[in-house]
């Protein structure tokens, strides 16, 4: 299925909305600049241990176009670095959160029954507990580093894939392709991974377009209540919340590192409405 | 309501108890394991090893954990969710107080998403990938991408700091005594007494932290409901309305909307806990004296019973109000409404 | 109804104040901010908001002397102390808010509630108090097991309790007959004798007071009818509201831009407390390299005073700090003026250095910063990148206090650097330093030192049996000097808090160090403050 975007046909579909070729646009910038953070930014050091008070809480200039921060770093250098960690945070955390709620949600809606119950009360129990208060628990429990915050927001965002395949399986499960495998004696696992998962790929992966934006957003909120990425690692949520305290005087300090993750969040959205209408008309 | 809609209806409050439980046994430990010993979090930076050991004794602590719980639902079932080691108060006091400043702000914000939220997406989709479609889903997508703690500072910034067009923080104006607490939203209160002076000042307050609060809300809202909608309209049903030239606005909320309404609703009710542990940021913002704050304080406190008790009903909201959603979605499609006959037959 | 209550203050104030025409009907407001909740129960208030709820609505038998050292009568028209035991004779003319009299019996209750619910303040008598009799309806007989200096200092944090009261509003508890000591009722009410009475409190939003009219004493100038403490602003909230003219006290919690934002503001000045603590950079001493007292004085050699001054100036006069020389801040009983002021010499901190058993390269330094204040990560940077330059690896973390209270009981969770603002919960300077350096101690917040040593530990304790004022200051200065040398903590400056408010609020005692008090809150006793 993403082959359907490769192919000539998907291509001029994708091509043809000019909003789809703008989302491609900011997400290939947004990677680039992630990628190439050390050779892009104009201050690669400022996103370390980096101290200059003589220049601290500067407003935007030609020698630093988004300003300097309270202990003197350049905001565009660390806005470029943010994006590396702010990307690395979508990709573990979906790339956790995905196959184990989309494995959950399959066996349920497929077997049924017990399994079915038991999964989805699971599901449930984790989807009525605020995910502010679940992340926190859990980034309480274990101390605050990078790492334990992917964990804990990953925990909060399976049971939404949970529920999304579980819903798919169970109608497809009905399918006659399905009960025409079940007839000709295939394995349980074969006709799983087979023949339902690939049909619920599409709606599963639209979603993931759309949700990395919102993971960087939730790992924002984190950071606001001082749990997210440790200092001086720069991080665009934290530094948001940082700066927003400093709002109306320091403005460059929130208004542009917000504008960062919505340039990313824009893009991925754009990009995965882009793909779903491709795959959509493709089905 | 007909038998087999009650017998459903049974069935999901039976399956919500159980959720209900699971979620106060995964708090009740997730409470316990975040860092910090609340005894001396309580006691405050002065006191002795011996003050914290005492406290510990008298809170139970060195209990073990089914015991500890055990205990916990035999007090929780005489509606004793305990002490607040936060605030010294009885924590079902303090929810009492809280829970309807939040809820207020909640529905508002509900209301918001909704009245905003759904016409943007029906217009939308009625001018299917033209300038209105794109304009509408650059606002929605701008509204969905800024953190709603950003929204909360900005507007207070715009409206109350240079335009000074609302009120800054709390849920009355000084001097605006409260009105006789029925349901304890201010708003509601002061209709229902006849306090209309109240009731406006009440909502110049309310305006601007539900709409910080909505605006993630109201993108999604949007759309969810242009695709829904969307897909509406490529019907048959639809095509054929058109072709008997019913009026435009009738198609709309008739043919198209009606359906459409279904997957907006139930992620709305999906939604539902998230909101209300968004909140906080915006009460943070506003000073609104709601549920939210008191829980991620009580965290940061870790402050044990007041933690379970307010996730516990944060989590009973959520499930009530995912039975009203299905309900609601169950009243709008006939098609579930036979379903569920059978699931219950 | 206005008008009669307007008329009777009036004329009880006529004997003291020429009869001054009162504007009709008008309630004057003051309002203010703290960030943590107001804990109303005396047995239970700890922190600054608790403060200033215990000195509006309670009394205490003692406060110390405004703008100096001593302790001066208050709720006690006089006292007399024969060895360890301090005979207290109580006014006459003292009602609490229920219009029950003051009486020796109350002062006895209040002390027998702090130590038996053993929470609050109970440690500053808990371990030296042996007895607290009545002997008549207006003396109290505090007995001591040893001569304890700190003993009358304490006493300002005896808030006294209207025992009928209290006892007229038990509730189940622990206590038997006592029920639960009333700790339900003070929680959510105040049965004190003092300036205000509280009307209202709701620990997520708000306190409301009403001025006590029927006040022992009289007020100053035109002291506010009614104060709202208002908890948990942000800061962008109470800029704006002081912007619109909303709020008139700010609390000192805010960092120095928007302090300075606040006060470029029109209609608006700074007011500040000091003198009762400091910014301490303390070093656990129990952890290689820092357990070489010659790694210590590096680092206190190579950090850069100046700049953690600058990041901490607010205006070109006013900043949230002092340079410190010493553990203890001037003006408090034992403070050594004399003491040489550290400021970073690079060429000692090498010196030092290669004194030192350990070589730097060896080490990364923790330097931890309590998430809650968020100026400390600036500190922690600058630190970063002033120890870097002696080779040291550094490693900078944030710790959310509840895990640094955790962090700090035992040597090996203990960071390297740790970050404390401590301020004297009493005026005197036992109750800064014991509480951090004597051994007995360790393992608590304040004592993230772990200092183990004989010396401090002595003195510690000459200074609490030692009477005479005199020799007590020279123990302490003995003792100031002795700590600078042994360096387990870097003293960065003393604090200053810094209270952006509007200038409708004339609070002298927050702007004047004559008339001000050395207790962390006492200055924020609104029967000193005067509103527009």
């Amino acid at each position: 299925m993403i082959a359907a975007v490769f192919n000539s046909r998907g291509w001029y579909k994708f091509r043809r909305n000019p909003l789809s070729m703008v989302g491609l646009f900011l997400v290939a910038l947004v990677v680039l600049m992630a990628v190439l953070a050390p050779l892009v930014a104009p201050y690669p050091q400022h996103a370390g241990a980096f101290v200059d008070f003589v220049n601290a809480s500067q407003p935007p200039s030609w020698s630093n176009p988004f300003g300097t921060d309270l202990v003197g770093r350049d905001v565009l250098s660390r806005v470029i670095f943010g994006y590396q960690i702010s990307l690395m945070l979508g990709v573990v955390v979906l790339g956790i959160a995905v196959p184990i709620g989309v494995g959950l949600g399959l066996a349920a809606g497929y077997f049924g029954g017990v399994v079915d119950y038991v999964i989805m009360r699971v599901v449930d129990v984790f989807l009525s507990i605020p995910p502010l208060v679940l992340a926190m628990a859990i980034m309480g429990f274990l101390e605050p580093t990078l790492t334990n915050g992917m964990m804990a927001v990953a925990a909060m965002w399976w049971p939404w894939y949970a529920r999304l395949a579980y819903n798919m399986a169970r109608s497809e499960s009905r399918e006659g392709y399905v009960l025409a495998a079940e007839v000709i004696g295939a394995s349980t696992p074969h006709i799983l991974i087979r023949e339902i998962l690939p049909n619920c790929l599409p709606a599963v992966f639209t979603k993931i377009t759309l949700d990395l934006g919102f993971v960087i957003l939730i790992a924002s909120s984190l950071s606001f209540l001082g749990l997210g990425v440790q200092p001086p690692t720069p991080d665009l949520g934290s530094m948001v919340a940082e700066g927003a305290r400093y709002l109306p005087d320091n403005w460059w300090m929130a208004v542009f590192p917000a504008l960062a993750i919505l340039v990313a969040v824009l893009g991925f959205n754009l990009l995965g409405d882009g793909l779903r209408d491709v795959m959509d008309t493709d089905r | 309501m007909g038998p087999s809609l009650l017998t459903s209806l049974i069935r999901r409050l039976w399956m919500s108890l159980l959720v209900l439980i699971g979620v106060s046994m995964l708090i009740f430990c997730i409470a316990r394991v975040i860092p910090g010993d609340p005894a001396r979090i309580a006691l405050g930076p002065n006191a002795t090893q011996e003050q914290v050991d005492l406290l510990r004794e008298r809170l139970h602590l060195n209990d073990p954990l089914p015991v500890q719980y055990a205990e916990f639902v035999k007090e929780s079932l005489q509606g004793d969710l305990g002490m607040s080691l936060y605030t010294n108060r009885p924590v079902v006091t303090d929810i009492g107080d809280f829970l309807p400043a939040t809820l207020e702000l909640v529905l508002f914000a509900g209301i918001l998403m909704v009245a905003i939220g759904v016409p943007l997406g029906v217009l939308a989709a009625r001018y299917r990938d033209g300038w209105v479609d794109n304009l509408v889903r650059l606002l929605s997508l701008a509204g969905v991408v800024t953190p709603t703690f950003v929204w909360a500072v900005f507007l207070m910034l715009g409206f109350a700091f240079f335009l000074e067009w609302f009120p800054v923080a709390g849920r009355l104006s000084e001097g605006v005594p409260p009105p006789p607490g029925i349901t304890g939203l201010y708003t509601l209160d002061a209709l229902l007494t006849g306090r209309f002076a109240t009731f406006a000042d009440a909502v110049t307050h309310i305006v601007l932290p539900a709409t910080a609060l909505a605006m993630t809300g109201i993108g999604q809202t949007a759309r969810l409901t242009r695709a829904s909608v969307a897909q509406a309209y490529d019907t048959p049903y639809v095509h054929m309305a058109e072709a008997y030239g019913y009026p435009e606005g009738r198609i709309a909320s008739r043919y198209a909307l009606r359906p459409a309404m279904i997957p907006t609703l139930t992620i709305l009710g999906l939604d539902f806990a998230a909101m209300l542990g968004n909140a906080f940021l915006v009460e943070a913002v506003f000073a609104w004296p709601g549920l939210a704050r008191y829980g991620v304080q009580a965290i940061l406190h870790k402050d044990l019973n007041a933690i379970v008790g307010t996730v516990l009903v944060i989590s009973a909201f959520f499930l009530i109000v995912n039975i009203l959603v299905d309900l609601t979605v169950a009243w709008l499609n006939p098609r579930i409404r036979l379903e569920n006959r059978r699931a219950a037959g | 109804m206005i008008d009669v209550k307007t008329s009777v203050s009036a004329l009880a104030l006529a004997g003291a104040t020429a009869l001054l025409p009162m504007a009709a009907g008008a309630q004057t407001t003051l309002r203010l901010d703290e960030v943590a909740v107001g804990e109303l129960d005396p047995a239970k208030a700890t922190d600054y908001a608790d403060s200033i709820l215990m000195f509006n609505a309670y009394d205490t038998l003692l406060l110390p002397t405004r703008g100096g050292g001593g302790m001066a009568p208050h709720l006690a028209e006089s006292w007399a102390a024969a060895g360890t035991t301090f005979t207290f004779t109580l006014r006459d003319d003292v009602a609490f808010a229920s219009g029950n009299p003051l009486t020796a019996a109350d002062v006895v209750f209040s002390y027998d509630r702090l130590i038996a619910l053993g929470q609050g303040f109970s440690h500053l008598f808990r371990d030296h108090v042996a007895s607290v009799e009545a002997t008549g309806d207006r003396t109290v007989v505090f007995t001591l097991n040893q001569p304890y200096a700190p003993f009358l200092a304490g006493l300002t944090r005896l808030q006294i309790v209207d025992s009928a009261t209290v006892l007229a509003n038990l509730e189940d508890g622990d206590f038997g007959d006592l029920g639960d000591y009333g700790q339900a009722f003070l929680s959510a009410n105040a049965a004190g004798t003092g300036a205000y009475a509280v009307t209202a409190h709701n620990p997520q939003e708000e306190t409301t007071f009403a001025r006590n009219d029927g006040y022992f004493l009289p007020f100053d100038g035109a002291a506010p009818d009614v104060v709202r403490l208002r908890y948990g602003l942000e800061g962008a909230t109470v800029r704006t509201l002081i912007a619109r003219g909303e709020h008139d006290i700010a609390s000192q919690w805010l960092p120095p831009e928007i302090v300075r934002g606040i006060a470029e503001g029109d209609g608006t000045q700074l007011l500040l407390e000091s003198g009762t603590g400091g910014f301490y950079i303390k070093l656990n001493t129990q952890k290689p390299p820092l357990d070489d007292v010659h790694c210590r004085r590096a680092l206190a050699y190579a950090l850069d005073y100046a700049s953690v001054l600058a990041l901490v100036q607010v205006t070109d006069e006013v900043a949230q700090g002092q340079p410190a020389n010493g553990p203890l801040p001037v003006g408090m009983l034992g403070s050594d003026p004399g003491l040489a002021y550290p400021g970073q010499d690079m060429d000692r901190a090498q010196q030092e250095l290669e004194a030192c058993a350990y070589a730097p390269g060896d080490h990364t330094l923790e330097i931890s910063w309590i998430a809650e204040v968020p100026i400390e990560e600036r500190f922690a940077l600058l630190m970063q990148s002033n120890f870097q330059q002696l080779g040291f690896g550094t490693e900078v973390v944030r710790v959310p206090w509840a895990l640094f209270t955790e962090r700090a009981t035992s040597v090996e969770s203990t960071p390297h650097i740790s970050q404390l603002f401590v301020n004297s919960t009493t005026p005197d300077p036992d109750a800064l330093v014991y509480n951090m350096y004597h051994s007995t101690v360790a393992g608590t917040w304040q004592s993230v030192e772990w200092l183990q040593n004989d010396d401090v530990d002595r003195l510690l304790e000459a200074g609490r049996a030692e009477l005479d004022q005199d020799a007590r200051a020279a123990i302490y200065q003995e003792l100031g000097a002795l700590l600078v040398d042994l360096q387990p903590t870097i003293y960065a400056y003393e604090t200053q808090s810094v209270f952006p408010a509007s200038s409708r609020v004339t609070a002298p005692s927050l702007s004047d160090p004559a008339q001000s008090y050395l207790v962390n809150g006492m200055n924020f006793m609104f029967r000193h403050m005067s509103v527009e």
